[in-house]
């Protein structure tokens, strides 16, 4: 008797336990004293408690600083904290967001950027084009400092305040896609960037409580709970947001973070895994959106030139065209589809994803190599590979036994490798998968060219130019774009070329040849485009953006309110 | 030669008299046998190969398909069906679980001996080793040295490393026995005796000391096992196996990446954990009950005379185990 009491105790005290553990996990609940009802902010005469939209995400930002971040998490931030000269609008439109009108000389040369009215700074300060102006000029002449910006800048000469709402920005060519251009530079508060004496300084600064003139303000930022809180911006000039705190909060565990969801502890998710989505869709009150979207996972092939310094490390049969063609003939990307993202995709072809600018880069002129193993044998056989005894193929000393790499804080690339090693191990190639260290591989790919196969993916940008860079020769330096190690003057001179035209036809045609080449010559093999998959409570928020931007973005929180 | 044999045979007799008495030691080698059975016939007992794409009637691969609707087990995020996937599963892990297993026994057995039987310096530099071993945790420093040792691309398959790695670490608690052990036979007058009359150290070693300790070794070794084989599952669960082989721990892993738990799909990640209980209870049941059965002075409490022990047969041990 004494023993079951004592049973009855214990579990009593764990489950205590339990439960303190679990409530302690939800950052309202004690963590941010601020919705609680003490906080006198206007708000609070409107509605009893403020209203708070909970966001689940599985990262975090490492900076909030936009002149050296790399992480995705960073430009969530950034768009709801900073503004842009133009901006995406649902339709994929470029409209001005901190420019009210802009114009371009006849020539090409010069642009003017006309200010709205009223636009101020977190702190209250007037936001000033002498400011905007401050940042564009900062990013040309430090270019060492401002790294993630300086792809958006070359052939910018310099930007000039006319007068009190008006910035002129001069450039050396004229550039087809300026608009996409300065809707990536994050206009900063200058006084925050304006005392770093080296790039250095600069790029370690982490800029954890930002001022921005977002719709948005980070009010609290904990590293170590993993929180981010963002309060409304009630004086932004594109008006105020329906809610009134937005919490961000991040999960070690894709599990846990559909778990949140089904139960109501989150609002809104971005990140839905591939494998849950399924799931996902049968919960109550929750509303699922499969999106197609700018992302891609691709098998990069070392295509490293020989001469490359360091020499490049890999299985010389890569080198010949039929060896890729034989690979790509021997992977089934409709099952990839199938299987790895459960159906919320589409097989890969080019390097543009397809719904770019609504399908006018993507060259659908362009053919995929079917799959089709006995091909794929053939094409070996007749190139010289001849099966050994052990079923793998060998041309002379060269046997095709090939690395298979992939990013190790993938939960998907695990799945795809183990699919593709067993369709070529059907056509004789022997691929051993293995799981790397992302930064490790990075170095792997660039500078250091010792891969053979690498699986990994990209979320392109709104125009056909950042994906086209990462193919060029001059972008296979270390700390650059390039993992393929892609060389080819041909392609180098066209890309240069389509950064020019401002003719978008004739933009387009050098867009599509590009997409030939890299066709042609396989540096890449685009395994998929995987769609956005997205959720939320419909019982307690509706009125989402819907459109290629996401949910997520800071028009659809602009609009978001409460069910009724 | 003969006499040896007969002897052995009557040995084996004696051992198979008392054993079978023992319900533990029974469920042991149950446990082991089926899943023994299961890796070697895994073929004969599955309809597809545990990498084959099931399915669906429009060709698209039937992922997450519960038990029966494909299959005893079902199928897992990839289509592939999951009883296939548990049954040459059981090839990987106790394959690797088995040779990394008799690799420690036997590194740790020999490293036990000579530390023990030579002493001095040998035995000082053996157990420092040992030390350090012991002092580092086991999974991490496995994780670094697996990591560590597919960098430097040698032409060995993942699987090789995995069994190099557990074998030649974990065989530092067999050799500390088996080095004790050793210390306490050397000094009996026996040892001394052959001594006297010139015998070599080799021939000391296997015929007075080996036979007396290989009894600790079987035990030990059976135990070793099921750690092999945890080990394993964790380092595979931790996604170093080979994902195109699969074992219960590279299974469990894809169960986990794959979000097994928010899909309800228990039939995939339920069975390959519980065959790694079952096989690893197997070998402890089967380990306890060898070390109590082939080295008596465990069946006693220290402080019950010695006459008891030697009276003891296998249905007391048993019962003692129980009360004890």
């Amino acid at each position: 008797m004494k023993k079951t009491l004592w049973f009855v105790f214990l579990l009593f005290a764990l489950l205590v336990a339990a439960c303190g553990g679990g409530t302690a996990t939800q950052p309202a609940a004690g963590e941010n004293p601020a919705p609680t009802g003490e906080n006198p902010t206007p708000t609070l005469e409107v509605s009893a408690e403020p209203i708070v939209l909970h966001v689940g995400w599985l990262g975090f930002p490492d900076t909030l600083n936009p002149a050296y971040a790399f992480l995705t998490e960073s430009y969530t931030m950034f768009d709801f904290v900073y503004s842009t000269l133009t901006t995406q609008n649902p339709q994929g439109e470029y409209v001005g967001l901190l420019a009210e009108e802009r114009s371009v000389s006849e020539d090409g040369l010069t642009w003017t950027y006309k200010l709205r009215q009223g636009i101020k700074w977190h702190n209250g300060e007037d936001l000033t084009s002498e400011q905007v102006a401050w940042n564009i000029n900062a990013f040309i002449q430090n270019q060492d400092g401002w790294v993630t910006n300086s792809g958006y800048i070359t052939g910018f000469v310099e930007a000039r305040a006319v007068d009190a709402s008006t910035v002129e920005i001069k450039l050396e060519y004229p550039i087809s896609n300026m608009d996409y251009r300065v809707s990536f530079l994050y206009i900063v508060y200058p006084p925050d960037f304006e005392s770093f004496a080296t790039p250095e300084d600069l790029q370690n600064f982490t800029n954890f409580s930002p001022v921005g003139s977002g719709p948005f303000k980070i009010t609290t930022l904990d590293k170590d709970q993993r929180i981010i809180i963002l309060e409304t911006n009630a004086d932004y000039f594109g008006g105020r947001a329906k809610i009134d705190q937005v919490i961000y909060q991040t999960f070690d565990n894709s599990d846990a973070l559909v778990q949140a969801l089904k139960v109501g502890d989150i609002d809104m998710t971005n990140e839905v895994p591939d494998s849950a989505f399924a799931a996902v869709q049968t919960f109550e009150n929750v509303e699922t959106i499969s999106r197609q979207g700018l992302s891609l996972t691709e098998l990069i092939i070392n295509s490293a030139p020989a001469d490359h310094d360091p020499a490049p490390t890999r299985n010389p049969a890569l080198e010949d065209p039929q060896v890729r063609l034989a690979i790509a003939s021997a992977i089934n990307k409709q099952d990839l589809v199938d299987v790895v993202l459960q159906g919320n995709g589409k097989p890969g072809v080019n390097i543009i994803p397809p719904v770019m600018g609504g399908g006018f880069w993507y060259n659908s002129n362009i053919q995929d190599v079917a799959f089709n193993l006995d091909e794929g044998n053939r094409i070996l056989e007749e190139a010289g590979y001849v099966k050994g005894a052990d079923g793998i193929r060998a041309k002379g000393e060269v046997r095709l036994e090939l690395r298979l790499q992939y990013p190790s804080d993938s939960s998907t690339y695990p799945r795809v490798a183990d699919m593709i090693a067993n369709w070529l191990s059907e056509i004789g190639v022997k691929a051993t998968p293995e799981a790397v260290d992302p930064d490790s591989l990075v170095v792997a790919t660039n500078p250091n060219a010792d891969y053979d196969l690498v699986i990994w993916g990209w979320g392109a940008d709104p125009d056909p130019d950042f994906m086209l860079s990462v193919m060029t020769s001059e972008q296979y330096v270390e700390g650059g774009w390039s993992d393929s190690g892609y060389s080819n003057s041909e392609y180098d001179q066209l890309y240069l070329d389509q950064q020019q035209v401002i003719d978008r036809v004739e933009r387009q045609k050098i867009v599509w040849k590009m997409q030939e080449l890299l066709f042609r010559d396989k540096p890449y093999i685009i395994l998929y485009y995987g769609n956005d998959l997205e959720a939320y409570r419909s019982d307690k928020f509706t009125n989402f953006l819907d459109s290629p931007l996401g949910i997520a973005s800071f028009q659809s929180l602009m609009q978001v309110e409460p069910v009724k | 030669m003969q006499e040896s044999w007969l002897l052995f045979k009557r040995n084996l007799a004696d051992f198979w008299k008392t054993f079978r008495h023992n319900r533990m030691g029974l469920m042991g080698a149950f446990l082991v046998l089926t899943a023994i059975l299961l890796a070697i016939f895994a073929p004969l007992v599955t309809t597809t190969s545990p990498n084959e794409i099931i399915r669906d009637a429009n060709g698209r691969g039937l992922t997450f398909a519960p038990p029966f609707v494909h299959g005893p087990l079902g199928t897992d995020d990839a289509g592939h069906d999951v009883w296939a996937q548990l049954a040459f599963g059981a090839r990987i892990s106790l394959t690797v679980g088995f040779l990394a297993g008799f690799i420690a026994m036997f590194v740790g057995s020999l490293l036990g001996i000579l530390a023990g039987y030579f002493g001095g310096w040998l035995d000082n530099l053996i157990m420092r080793i040992t030390d350090v071993l012991l002092v580092i945790p086991d999974l991490p420093l496995m994780l670094v040295l697996v990591a560590a040792i597919r960098q430097l691309n040698l032409q060995i398959s993942p699987l090789t490393v995995l069994i190099l790695v557990i074998g030649l670490l974990y065989w530092t608690s067999t050799a500390r026995l088996v080095r004790s052990q050793v210390l306490t036979i050397k000094e009996r007058q026996f040892v001394a005796r052959a001594r006297a009359i010139g015998a070599g150290h080799i021939h000391i070693i296997r015929n007075h000391i080996l036979p007396q300790i290989m009894p600790l070794i079987v035990a030990n070794t059976v135990l070793i096992l099921s750690t092999a084989i945890l080990i394993e599952s964790g380092l595979a669960f931790l996604g170093l196996g080979d994902p195109t082989q699969p074992s219960w721990g590279t299974m469990l892993n894809f169960a986990f990446d794959r979000n097994a738990i928010s899909n309800n799909a228990w039939w995939f990640y339920l069975p390959p954990g519980l065959a790694i209980v079952w096989v690893s209870l197997g070998c402890v049941l089967l380990g306890n009950v060898l070390e109590e059965m082939l080295n008596p002075r465990l069946t006693g409490h220290h402080l019950e005379g010695e006459a008891r022990v030697v009276k003891i047969t296998g249905e007391e041990a048993a019962h003692a185990q129980h009360l004890g």
